[in-house]
């Protein structure tokens, strides 16, 4: 059973930073007020909070590693009311958090792999996450890919990343728009097309797929057919969350509930769960 | 097991009253609509009653129910959350044998898995129940399938049986013997015991033979189910008498799923809500930005099924969801309640 | 026991619930199993009503605007306010004053604002601010029938042995009439649907006929054609208990049976194998709605001829069923709403009622014809002092005029936009706060009790409009309701014997004189064929404007309606479809998607003769080729793209406007 006390009463943090990504993405620094239980916040890559937004309601965001320690972040796109409450806040204000919640990315298992980043618009959010667990203990890992796909090239985010990233030895990133303009001089097209024309390891790799249904279905062909087993495909799925403590079932997947089972699952775990995702 | 008088039995709730809040069969009078609800007055408890038309489950998790109320001063920064739970124990009484079933069910699911629901634990503490065996089935009823009563089996503190002029009380606690004892109950007897087995066994019988006909198919359809080999067309028959009322989650008493909402009270205060949720609704799988899992209502109907009658799903509650209290063939404006969906799926595997 | 019986408020079923009520609460809903209409059912809006009533969006306190904004103030001081600028326009209050009731209020409520506007106001001019089309229908029985109101039971769904629903979105307009025709149908009933779209009661038919839109007028003169020519009206029937035959006869003799194929996109076998059906079942009913989404006037005749003919009136299992939309509507009627009539469809301009009101009543009324309200506001006319009584929805239409008004009064228990126009607003208590009455689309007036207190110091509707009455003058007596509908039971014969005290536990008395339906027996007057045109011109597409649009409503949910967007979980559902189409949407069918080169939610411009109008497109086999369907709640066809063609929509069309479709 999980060591959790805050599964229905959020804990109190503040915005600390607020930081324009694209259009309609912010990244909010936060750090408690001062837990109730006492402890250190902890986390893992991959898993998520339920973030309140006081007067508006809560929505489950992923939670990427922090470089600091007792300061977090959240990246989270402008969709609908309770995320554009949260882009109303100012520096100063408060939210609440619940969580952290889920299962996480299983680092351990992979270790000595290389592994490979298929993105497709803010499914970089979760992905970065593990990109920078792993950015950050690059020796445990061979060849790191990222290949990612963006609308337009105003909407490819983390750019500070990007570069960052692609500044780093043994980093290869391939990146590609949808709608090119005038003055981009990268790849256009959809995201799975790169992975034909690229050098990709496929023995001792795991691939990480994050993006919409249609990239996504398309991306695990291109997968599949270049030899990759199922194992070895990871993602992140995303559903209508409420509670996030897998009480309330909205984000139920035939027999599994992502909050608690999820959000991270292989490709083997996804194709059986009796359900669309 | 004891012994009480049938104008005495009533004094169980009586006592049960000092230390919990009572929750019983009551039937409104002018409507003569059997519910089961808190009651004040003892004397309105009808333990002769038909099986209420709502479940008790609304004892342990309520249609609309606020879980906390908060402030936000957004001026000075400052927030303050109460939790905001209702404290007093309760005691469930004249329950009947599914719907025991059915809480039985909500504890497997809101306590034993990976994490615990406060909301819930905090109703379902301290509670006392009172069951109560069918001597005869009522309209829609097939417990008799899903392994559900007539009479309980476990799970109470005390089960009434009525003998005709007395309830036989058997005590399934500690909690039960203590209140037996504290009563001064008179012990029962073999031949009271032998008596409510007579009853039982003929309750048992009195089942429509449909309802007994099913009982070998439900484990049929239940493997059905959980391997998703039923055809597509038998869900988009099924969907398509579905009016997406919500009726069938709401009236049931293994059904779960909730809704949170955070209504504003004033100007920087708010209430966090938690209401009654229903997996038939489009909007409940609905993701911001308009993906929706399960836009077709036959695969929200397929989902509603498969959690009542899977293996996957029957892992959470020990047991099938459906508890055969047949409630959602009442309630249900498209005709499409467990047993017509239990037999659509059996004529499909039939042809 | 803290379930405590009542009715739904939202639509015309007049479902029958029970309130689960802690303290001043209303935490939960159940239904009410021994109903006799909706027998232990709900739809999701009924499953969902205790969040309306949760709401902290209640008006809470009179306010008056002052220097721009409204400012709190007390009833006192709101009331006087009203009544002295009311009082202004007094001397010409025929052309200046108008009233816009709702069909939301009770019985009493209604009552008593007609009572204000014609006997303490001195005009005429009151008329239903939402759905004034149902009025079509009730002229239509009561021309034929004496009865203004639906001839048919819903309790008979399940005796009849045919039933014909046009037109008509049921599961989701009237969700517990569509679960009856449903179960009805499962037990052996033929079920025909003729409906522009593939709607889910199409879906649950036995036969489904898909029609052009703007045909419905002739499929149905087609119908009773086919019973003419073979020898298949009920002859005896006819001979026996109705007259104007032979009116009728010369109408369907100018019918074309050449044209009907063309005209209707359906072929005539099945039309005549529906008529054969009709006549040769033993008992048949229709159902239909009127209004925006709904009918014209000489369709709903042939409709109604059609059974007539058929001989499918006054008996068990027989009707011809107008359904209303919102849950007073035929109660609105009843307790006179309309310029032109008085409580229980009794003619203002019938010198005896004038009289029998006059006396009762205690004045001298204006007997000059009332005017629509939103008439008076529009061409030339000028309307001056407005009152409106619960705006049912968010989106307002002539913004300009009312802007432009003088005064405008706005009284309400929950919060709308129609207040930023206001210049007083006066809070009344919710529908649980108060006793009432409402009446359901099959003339069943059922008691609502008070449940709750009403937020501090708020009145119960009823007694703020006699207190209105009383500062402007007038001399009013009620201790409560039940002494209205006293009043309301003497002067108006349908609602004779009616009294709360008879009401009180039970699930309603049907009007009049608690008659299942409408009966031939002890009528004197035989029944009607109705006078119907002989016009059978459709809408038709051209080269310019090749595509069809037809209006309706969406979903459950009356878009952008007022209460459900103070609702969690009904407003969720409906930005399941509101958040997709923020603009509203136009269905097309796959094909003219592909012929247009758009996808789902692509933006288009809908152009018609008369204006053009932007929205998106929802691309649905639904609807066939080459026609398109519009929900009622695009907020720019309803401001503007639909005023523009109120006459086009007038000259009965069923609402149909050929379009072109556009990308932009
Ligand atoms: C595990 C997980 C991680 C996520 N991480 C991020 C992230 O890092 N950044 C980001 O921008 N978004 C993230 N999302 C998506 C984010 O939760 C939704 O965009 C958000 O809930 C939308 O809320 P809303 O109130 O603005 O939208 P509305 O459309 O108004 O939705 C109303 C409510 O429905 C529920 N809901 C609707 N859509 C979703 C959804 N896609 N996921 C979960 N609940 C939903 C929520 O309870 C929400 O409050 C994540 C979702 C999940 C499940
Ligand atoms: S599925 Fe239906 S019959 Fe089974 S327990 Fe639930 S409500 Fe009762
Ligand atoms: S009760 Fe019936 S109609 Fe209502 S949601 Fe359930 S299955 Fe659908
Ligand atoms: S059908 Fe109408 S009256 Fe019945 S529950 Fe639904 S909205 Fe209410
Ligand atoms: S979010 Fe509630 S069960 Fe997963």
């Amino acid at each position: 059973m999980s060591e959790i006390n805050n599964t229905t009463i959020p804990e109190i943090a503040t915005i600390e930073e607020i930081k324009d990504e694209i259009v309609e993405v912010k990244t909010f620094y936060f750090s408690f007020d001062g837990r109730t239980d006492g402890k250190p916040f902890t986390f893992k890559s991959g898993q998520f909070v339920m973030c309140t937004v006081f007067g508006a309601g809560e929505f489950a965001v992923s939670l990427p590693p922090s470089p600091e320690k007792d300061r977090f972040h959240l990246t989270v796109r402008k969709v609908g009311k309770v995320t554009s409450a949260l882009h109303e806040l100012k520096t100063g204000d408060k939210v609440g958090i619940r969580g952290p919640f889920g299962n996480g990315f299983p680092f351990d298992d992979i270790k000595g792999k290389n592994v490979i980043y298929v993105a497709g618009g803010i499914g970089l959010i979760p992905l970065r996450s593990s990109i920078m667990h792993v950015m950050q203990n690059k020796d445990k890992f061979g060849r790191i890919l990222l290949f990612l796909g963006a609308r337009t090239p105003q909407e490819l985010m983390y750019q500070y990343n990007l570069n960052e990233w692609k500044a780093a030895p043994g980093f290869e990133t391939h990146i590609t728009v949808d709608n090119p303009v005038p003055g981009w001089d990268g790849e256009t097209g959809f995201v799975h097309t790169l992975l034909k024309k690229a050098d990709i390891p496929v023995k001792d790799t795991v691939a990480f797929v994050c993006g919409p249904p249609v990239m996504f279905n398309a991306v695990i062909k291109e997968l599949t057919d270049l030899g990759f087993g199922e194992d070895c495909i990871i993602s992140t799925l995303e559903r209508h969350m409420k509670c996030g403590i897998g009480k309330c079932q909205h984000c139920s997947i035939g027999r599994t509930l992502v909050c608690t089972d999820g959000p991270v699952y292989t490709y083997r775990q996804i194709k059986t769960l009796g359900e669309q995702i | 097991m004891y012994i009480i008088n049938k104008s005495q039995v009533l004094d169980i709730a009586r006592e049960l009253q000092k230390e919990h809040q009572v929750y019983g069969p009551v039937m409104e009078k002018e409507t003569r609509q059997v519910m089961f609800v808190a009651v004040d007055d003892i004397a309105e408890l009808d333990l002769s009653a038909p099986i209420p038309a709502v479940p008790p489950k609304h004892a342990v998790f309520p249609h609309f129910e606020r879980i906390m109320s908060y402030t936000y001063d957004r001026r000075n920064k400052k927030v303050e959350i109460k939790p905001d739970y209702d404290e007093k124990p309760k005691a469930l009484f004249g329950l009947r044998s599914c719907d025991l079933t059915g809480i039985q069910c909500l504890d497997r699911f809101y306590l034993g898995q990976e994490f615990v629901d406060e909301v819930y634990r905090n109703h379902r503490k301290k509670m006392f129940i009172v069951t109560n065996t069918c001597n005869a089935p009522f309209r829609q009823c097939f417990c008799v399938c899903t392994d559900s009563g007539p009479s309980a089996h476990e799970g109470y503190d005390l089960n009434l049986t009525d003998l005709g002029d007395q309830y036989l009380v058997e005590a399934g606690s500690e909690q039960g013997k203590k209140m037996a004892e504290r009563l001064s109950l008179s012990k029962a007897d073999d031949s009271h015991r032998k008596r409510k087995e007579a009853i039982v066994d003929k309750s048992v019988s009195m089942f429509d033979s449909i309802a007994k006909d099913n009982k070998a198919w439900i484990s049929r359809v239940v493997n059905r189910v959980t391997t998703g080999l039923i055809e597509e067309k038998v869900w988009e028959y099924i969907g398509d008498q579905c009016i997406e009322c919500g009726a069938c989650a709401f009236v049931c008493p293994s059904c779960s799923c909730f809704n949170i909402v955070d209504p504003v009270t004033g100007i920087d205060s708010a209430d966090r809500m938690r209401t009654w949720d229903s997996c038939s609704y489009e909007g409940y799988s609905r993701m911001a930005g308009g993906h929706n899992p399960r836009k077709p209502v036959e695969d929200r109907r397929n989902k509603r099924f498969f959690c009542k009658l899977s293996y996957s799903q029957s892992k959470k509650y020990l047991r099938p969801g459906c508890v055969g209290c047949g409630r959602c063939a009442w309630v249900c404006p498209g005709d499409i309640g467990l047993p017509n969906v239990v037999t659509y799926i059996r004529r499909e595997i039939q042809e | 026991m803290n379930y405590k019986s009542g009715i739904c408020t939202f639509c015309g079923t007049g479902c029958g619930h029970l309130l689960d009520v802690r303290g001043n609460a209303v935490c939960g809903v159940f239904p009410l199993q021994n109903h006799p209409v909706s027998k232990g059912r709900l739809c999701v809006r009924g499953w969902n009503v205790h969040e309306l009533l949760n709401t902290p969006e209640k008006i809470t306190t009179p306010l008056i605007r002052k220097n721009g904004a409204l400012a709190e103030a007390s009833y006192d001081e709101a009331v006087s306010y009203l009544v002295d600028n009311l009082t202004k326009y007094k001397k010409n209050s025929s052309d200046e004053i108008g009233f816009l009731a709702s069909p939301r209020s009770s019985n009493e409520e209604n009552y008593l604002l007609m009572k204000l506007a014609r006997s303490v106001v001195n005009t005429n001019n009151i008329s239903l601010d939402s759905d004034p089309g149902h009025r079509l229908s009730l002229d239509v029985m009561h021309r034929g029938t004496g009865m203004a109101g639906m001839l048919g039971s819903l309790e008979e769904i399940a005796k009849a042995d045919f039933l014909l629903v046009v037109g008509i979105d049921i599961t989701k307009q009237n969700p517990i009439i569509g679960s009856e025709i449903h179960m009805a149908a499962r037990a052996g009933a033929k079920l025909v649907v003729i409906d522009t779209r593939n709607t889910q009661i199409a879906k649950l038919s036995s036969r489904f006929l898909q029609i052009r839109p703007g045909a419905y007028r002739i499929a149905m003169a087609y119908l009773a054609k086919v019973l003419v020519n073979e020898n298949l009206a009920d002859t005896d029937f006819i001979k026996k208990y109705t007259d104007g035959y032979d009116g009728f006869a010369s109408s369907l003799a100018s019918l074309k049976e050449g044209d009907v194929a063309a005209k209707t996109g359906i072929a005539l076998g099945p039309l005549q194998e529906v008529a054969r059906d009709l006549a040769g079942s033993n008992a048949a009913m229709v159902f239909f709605s009127s209004g925006i989404s709904g009918f014209d006037r000489d369709t709903i005749s042939y409709i109604y001829n059609l059974f007539v003919l058929a001989g499918k009136i006054g008996r068990e299992g027989c009707g011809v069923n107008p359904l209303t939309g919102i849950n007073n509507l035929q109660g609105s009627y009843d307790m006179g709403i309309a310029p032109d009539l008085l409580t229980g469809f009794q003619p203002l301009s019938d010198a005896a009622v004038q009289d029998k009101f006059n006396r009762e009543w205690g004045v001298k009324l204006n007997s000059g014809p009332g005017k629509s309200v939103y008439e008076l506001m529009t061409g030339g006319n000028r309307l001056k002092a407005l009152v409106v009584v619960d705006h049912d929805e968010s989106i307002i239409r002539n913004v300009d005029e009312i802007s432009a008004m003088d005064f405008v009064a706005y009284i309400g228990a929950f919060q709308n936009n129609f207040m930023n126009y206001a210049h007083v607003v006066l809070p009344i208590a919710a529908y649980v706060e108060t006793d009432g009455t409402y009446t359901n689309t099959e003339r069943r007036v059922q008691l609502s009790k008070k449940k709750v207190e009403p937020p501090k110091d708020i009145l119960p509707g009823w007694k703020l409009i006699a207190d209105i009455a009383f500062r402007a003058g007038a001399k009013w007596n009620y201790g409560s309701p039940a002494d209205v509908m006293n009043e309301i039971a003497t002067l108006t014969p349908n609602y004779s014997g009616i009294s709360h005290e008879k009401l009180q536990g039970t699930f309603g008395i049907k009007w009049p004189g608690g008659a299942p339906r409408f009966s031939l027996e002890g009528t004197r007057r035989k029944v009607s064929f109705v006078p119907t045109g002989t016009n059978f011109a459709v809408p038709v597409a051209s080269e310019e404007y090749p595509i069809l649009l037809s209006i309706g409503e969406s979903q459950h949910y009356w878009h952008q309606n007022n209460l459900m967007k103070k609702t969690a979980i009904p407003l969720r559902e409906y930005n399941a479809t509101l958040l997709l189409y923020p603009q509203g949407y136009v269905a097309i069918s796959p094909q003219n998607a592909r012929e247009l080169n758009v996808r789902d939610r692509f933006p288009v411009k809908v152009v018609s003769p008369y204006g053009s109008m932007e929205a998106m497109v929802q691309v649905t086999d639904k609807v066939k080729p080459n026609t398109a369907y519009v929900a009622y709640f695009v907020h720019e066809m309803v401001t503007r793209f639909f005023l523009e063609h109120k006459d086009v929509l007038k000259r009965g069309e069923d609402a149909t406007i050929p379009v072109r479709i556009v990308k932009v």
